[in-house]
């Protein structure tokens, strides 16, 4: 039980963004504790004191954890029962009940107290100018703009950088694996992922032979990706090329 | 053009109509233009529930056309139903289901939807120079200043939404789900992160929110992908802070009793301002409702942390908020709150289209903050009425466990 009751504590902390030396839960405890304190409406410390206080008492309850994922089958969850404080609400709320009648000047102090402690959402890796409507990689609209049948489906092998944009472009595109490959912990097999992706070079018979299999019509590979041997010499022919991938075609599927 | 007409329709016209119903029976002192679009969104979501998760369960083949169908009948009915209702209200010159305000009352108050503590009032006969000068008045004493700073926050997220792509490796799945169904016309047959055919997964299955993406998608004729990561954004953000407007309008209710500095309508912008910059400052980690509000909007998980459940707490504030224990039970016969029975259901079952377990997660905390209202309130019935709000969600965990584990059987 005082494992799993730790195990709480490492989801709260990684939730609140602890280990980066991020604050917003100190703010929304000082706001919760505050209204406690001084909150006379019997309504809102109901819903903004009592029922958070007893829902923080559940996640760190360790008899409660273990039912959440027995009922649940997933333990990757449990944090969104902290979705539940609604931390944004209560904080600022408490905050402005602390502000009283200095609304300006609390209002600045305590915009500033929340971009300390907090992290810029902006400023991401994963937020990138957007390249067209769809915000997917153009090379990626670009490939299946060239490769896309006319009518029907098939089969398409692309590198992990192109994996998760096709299908949102074109479901015309069918592909052997897709991202439940690229999360390690997931810990999926799968022979065409090891010989693309593993590989330290790609060993082309093996390789060619995996990919008629499905039947892949076009394998992706990036420009600088190593081969055994060249993909021409075993059936296929370059098709075309889009930036940093080249487009090879499977010969014999077309005989 | 056709798909910017198809847009307002579909995202503007159609849920603020639907909205009307619930509104008609609310009593007029919540009713506000916000309230309407709010409700007209949950009953609109509560509606495609209704529509799609049958279709996936029990319908084999374009089971997406068939929910389509059957949603296409359900929404515009109770949209056909609302304007009915207004017209009926309009018609014996009771208050309008929109505003609450009775047909006598010819002055308009500009400052209504913007706080009514200002000093701004202008007549509708009032000349342009005369309204121009009073605007400045409001922006410059009043909480104008604020109120352009948030709505200038707010622009800001938008720009940011619609000009930087966010990527997120479950779009592979979410987007690629709305995608299948606008282009192959089935729900959750096809695998999407491949293409392969696959089983029912009823952990995805019941929370259809791509499929509502798909259906916009396909009655406004714009590629899923866009609609996903450019209109909902542009609907769900603005969406969502209409939502943290309507908690503010509870939370700073002008009240007499309390300290005068906290519950004025200057506060409300200053509360709409801290909840803009604790999203785009909410970015702790990864797991937030802020980071999942701005990163990924579109997904039915992040509607249902920065929008669903909110919007239960807002339905708790108004259906249990302002009571006096001087109140009357004559007093309290005049609110009327069946609308907001009517619609914290569908927000319960709004959230069911969100996330299968936020579905969990939202019966938990309606149970809750019920039981915490009971006993502050001394009134155990309160909780068989939230309890019995939430049948609709009892019933959907029950399908689920029924089909999850319909292998043992």
């Amino acid at each position: 039980m005082w494992g799993i009751f730790l195990e709480s504590v490492v989801i709260f902390k990684n939730f609140m963004g602890w280990h980066e030396n991020h604050l917003l839960a100190g703010l929304y405890v000082f706001a919760l504790l505050y209204l406690w304190l001084t909150e006379k409406d019997k309504t809102k410390r109901a819903i903004f004191v009592y029922a958070p206080m007893i829902l923080l008492l559940l996640f760190f309850c360790p008899l409660f954890r273990k039912v959440f994922v027995r009922i649940m089958e997933d333990s990757e969850t449990y944090y969104r029962l902290l979705w539940l404080l609604q931390m944004s609400i209560v904080s600022a709320y408490g905050l402005i009940r602390l502000m009283g009648k200095h609304r300006r000047i609390g209002l600045a102090v305590a915009c500033l107290v929340i971009a300390v402690c907090g992290d810029y959402v902006y400023d991401s890796e994963h937020i990138s100018r957007a390249e067209n409507a769809y915000h997917l990689p153009q090379e990626a609209v670009d490939i299946v703009d060239l490769i896309a049948p006319e009518e029907g489906r098939i089969t398409v092998l692309v590198p992990a950088d192109l994996i998760y944009y096709v299908r949102q472009y074109s479901t015309d595109i069918e592909l052997p694996y897709g991202r439940e490959m690229l999360i390690d912990r997931w810990d999926y097999y799968h022979a065409m992922y090891e010989a693309m992706e593993k590989a330290e070079v790609i060993d082309t018979p093996v390789f060619a032979e995996l990919a008629r299999t499905y039947p892949c019509a076009y394998v992706v590979l990036k420009e600088d990706r190593e081969m055994k041997e060249p993909l021409t010499d075993h059936g296929y022919s370059v098709y075309g090329q889009v930036g940093e991938f080249v487009i090879y075609q499977d010969m014999t599927l077309q005989e | 053009m056709a798909a910017m007409v198809s847009l307002l329709f579909w995202l503007l016209i159609v849920p603020f109509c639907i909205g009307l119903v619930p509104a008609n029976f609310i009593a007029k002192k919540w009713r506000s233009p916000g309230l309407v679009l709010l409700s007209g969104y949950f009953v609109m979501w509560a509606l495609f529930e209704l529509a799609a998760v049958p279709a996936v369960l029990w319908v084999e083949y374009d089971n997406f056309k068939t929910a389509s169908a059957v949603f296409t009948v359900l929404t515009l009915s109770f949209a056909a139903a609302g304007v009915w209702l207004l017209y009926r209200s309009h018609k014996a010159g009771k208050p309008g289901p929109v505003t609450g305000k009775d047909k006598s009352r010819s002055g308009m108050r500009m400052t209504d939807s913007m706080g009514e503590e200002n000093d701004t009032d202008v007549s509708s006969a009032g000349s342009i120079g005369a309204r121009t000068a009073a605007f400045g008045k409001w922006l410059l004493r009043g909480s104008g200043i604020e109120w352009l700073l948030f709505f200038v926050l707010l622009g800001f997220q938008l720009y940011q939404a619609v000009a930087y792509a966010s990527f997120d490796g479950d779009d592979a799945y979410y987007v690629v789900e709305s995608l299948i169904a606008q282009e192959a016309g089935v729900m959750y047959r096809i695998l999407p992160l491949t293409g392969g055919s696959t089983g029912l997964d009823v952990r995805h299955a019941l929370a259809v929110f791509p499929m509502w993406i798909a259906f916009v998608s396909v009655r406004a004729g714009i590629h899923a992908t866009i609609v996903s990561h450019v209109v909902m954004p542009l609907l769900l953000i603005p969406l969502t802070y209409l939502l943290y407007y309507e908690i503010g309008r509870q939370l700073f209710v002008k009240d007499s009793q309390s300290g005068g500095n906290v519950f004025c309508r200057e506060n409300l912008p200053v509360f709409m301002i801290l909840m803009a910059v604790f999203q785009i400052f909410g970015n702790v980690s990864i797991y937030t409702t802020e980071t999942f509000f701005l990163t990924r909007t579109w997904q039915g998980k992040a509607v249902a942390g920065a929008l669903t459940i909110p919007a239960v707490l807002w339905l708790f504030l108004l259906l249990d908020g302002g009571k006096r224990e001087k109140e009357t039970e004559v007093e309290k016969e005049k609110e009327d709150r069946r609308g907001l029975w009517f619609l914290f259901v569908c927000v319960q079952m709004s959230v069911g289209i969100c996330s299968s377990i936020a579905v969990f997660l939202v019966s938990l905390l309606t149970a809750l903050t019920a039981f915490t209202l009971a006993c502050v309130r001394r009134d155990l019935r309160l909780l068989l009425k939230f309890g019995a709000a939430c049948i609709p969600n009892m019933i959907y965990m029950a399908i689920y466990v029924i089909v999850a584990y319909s292998y043992l059987l």
